[in-house]
């Protein structure tokens, strides 16, 4: 590796020490950074575990039996590549190009070494999943996944085993709901380490501890959330198996829904968050349950009170039921006595309203004879008045006017002209001549006179 | 999950059946005796809610697991 030239004066190094230097560690860290990325770029395989997307960069670990590392990519490149190839899911197989790269790190921030992604291909599922996978078919084959559902759950359990982290926020979280459930029992911690290699042998000795302590009810195994890498002790084969077999129920809540470990699977009920365990554990919320209680003893207070009430009044009742029944007969009998009068009073009101009826109906017939009466006398004078007019008409006006009509109509009469020496000419058809010109044309002509009609002719 | 049969009555079961006692008694449809022996039924299924709620409702007890076997392992050593 190069060694940078010096830019400040060296600070006197170790005595006796054959080494170079010291040299300026930005300095060292540039040309390390350097001489990294001079490094041929190839391609890397194994399972993608521990995916940390950030603004700007996104991270993972590549992992196979053989080891690690730790590799990034700009965010922009990263969803071009996924673009391409596909979105890998934790603990598939790919295979990534790229090469290495350091980041020097500055007075205020960490160096970190990771191998640049340039590329990636989704090679299926890793070893990782596909192993869970058939442990998870094995343990239901052997009806391993039902066993812990099959055991009764205390809805008030009285003392609570509790599998967690010393320092974890899962304990503060569990407490806290508890409390708010109004839950004060007796909680027994076993803590043990819940997310390295040491922590499946651990919680499985624990479990069996707490089995142990007298009055355990239910265990609680919780941790907060984390990749399904952080949660592998989880899916472990020996702690799956003992709780399983296990006596006391068991509530998981070491995940989120995203992350089912096979403890998930195994326990009596899984929970996504301590909050939820804390409410599976106790199923009963104990403050509304306090509550609820003071109310229906007040009830059965009210009913018990009322039944004594009622049994002290059972003579006064049969006192009063005596008295009704004495009242209802008296009722009756007057009730007989009033039906038994009712024809003959029936019969009086019928008669009397038949009489009445009667009496309106010659009434009406008189007054109706009345009206007849006098229109017809006064139809009578009309008529008379009439008949008198009519004869005066016949006897006086009648002979008068028929004179002078006679008289009128003998002024037009052209019998009186002829008389008077007038003659009347018309042709040989009975045409009226009117004219000595229309006599000229006709020259056959008749003369009528008062006496009679002659022929004549024009001669010129 | 049912009841083992001779236990205690659970709270869950006693719960219930103080329930199924006032709806039966709000019916109105017990008799005289009925009710009587409801009531005094409801009565002592209630003390025993309440005794059971009464003994997680004090202070919380918090043991530590490893000083539970530590003691229990003296204990035997002794």
């Amino acid at each position: 590796m190069p060694i940078p030239a010096h830019s400040t004066p060296p600070a006197p190094g170790i005595p006796d020490s054959a080494l170079p230097g010291p040299y300026p560690v930005g300095e060292y860290a540039a040309a390390l950074r350097s001489k990294l990325r001079s490094f041929a770029h190839v391609q890397l395989m194994g399972e993608l575990v521990n995916l940390r997307p950030s603004r700007a960069r996104v991270y993972f670990e590549l992992r196979d039996a053989g080891g690690a590392i730790s590799c990034a990519a700009w965010r922009a490149d990263w969803e071009e590549m996924i673009a391409r190839a596909g979105a890998p899911a934790e603990g598939m197989q790919v295979v990534v190009a790229g090469g290495c790269d350091y980041y020097a790190g500055s007075a205020t921030s960490s160096p970190g070494f990771s191998f640049a992604v340039l590329d990636l291909r989704l090679a299926g599922d890793g070893d990782l999943l596909a192993r869970i996978e058939r442990l998870r078919k094995q343990l239901d084959g052997e009806g391993l996944l039902e066993t812990q559902k099959r055991l009764h759950r205390p809805a008030l359990p009285r003392t609570i085993g509790v599998i967690t982290a010393e320092g974890g926020k899962a304990r503060d979280d569990l407490l806290a709901a508890l409390a708010r459930r109004g839950w004060a029992g007796r909680i027994v911690w076993g803590f043990a380490p819940v997310q390295d290699r040491h922590a499946a042998p651990a919680i499985v000795r624990t479990l069996g501890e707490l089995a142990a302590v007298a009055g355990v009810e239910t265990v609680i195994v919780a941790r907060g959330g984390g990749s399904l890498v952080d949660l592998l002790c989880f899916c472990d084969e020996t702690l799956c198996r003992t709780v399983a077999l296990l006596g006391v129920p068991v509530i998981a809540s070491v995940g989120h829904h995203t992350d089912r470990t096979l403890l998930d699977d195994v326990a009596a009920v899984s929970c996504s968050t301590p909050t939820h365990a804390a409410e599976a554990a106790v199923p009963v919320d104990c403050t509304r349950m306090r509550n609820e209680h003071a109310t229906a003893a007040a009830r059965l207070r009210e009913h018990g009170r009322r039944a004594v009430r009622s049994r002290a009044e059972l003579p006064t009742a049969a006192r009063r039921l005596r008295e009704h029944g004495r009242r209802a007969l008296i009722s009756r009998a007057r009730l007989l006595a009033g039906l038994s009068r009712a024809p003959s009073a029936h019969l009086a009101r019928q008669r009397a309203r038949l009489h009445q009826q009667l009496r309106e109906i010659r009434a009406g017939s008189r007054r109706r004879a009345e009206s007849e009466l006098r229109l017809t006398e006064r139809r009578a004078i009309v008529l008379e008045r009439k008949t008198a007019s009519c004869v005066l008409d016949c006897r006086e006006r009648r002979p008068r006017e028929l004179e002078r009509l006679m008289l009128a109509l003998s002024g037009h009469d052209p019998q009186r002209t002829l008389e008077r020496g007038y003659v009347l000419a018309s042709s040989a058809n009975g045409e009226q001549l009117l004219s000595a010109a229309d006599a000229r044309e006709a020259r056959e002509l008749r003369l009528r006179f008062a006496d009679g009609t002659l022929p004549a002719r024009i001669e010129r | 999950m049912s009841e083992p049969v001779g236990a205690p009555l659970s709270y869950e079961a006693a719960s219930a059946r103080v329930e199924e006692i006032i709806r039966r008694l709000d019916s109105g449809e017990a008799s005289l005796d009925e009710t009587l022996a409801l009531v005094s039924e409801g009565k002592t299924l209630i003390e025993l809610c309440a005794s059971q709620l009464a003994a997680v409702g004090g202070a919380l007890e918090e043991l530590h697991l490893d000083e539970l076997v530590a003691r229990l392992e003296s204990e035997a050593g002794a």
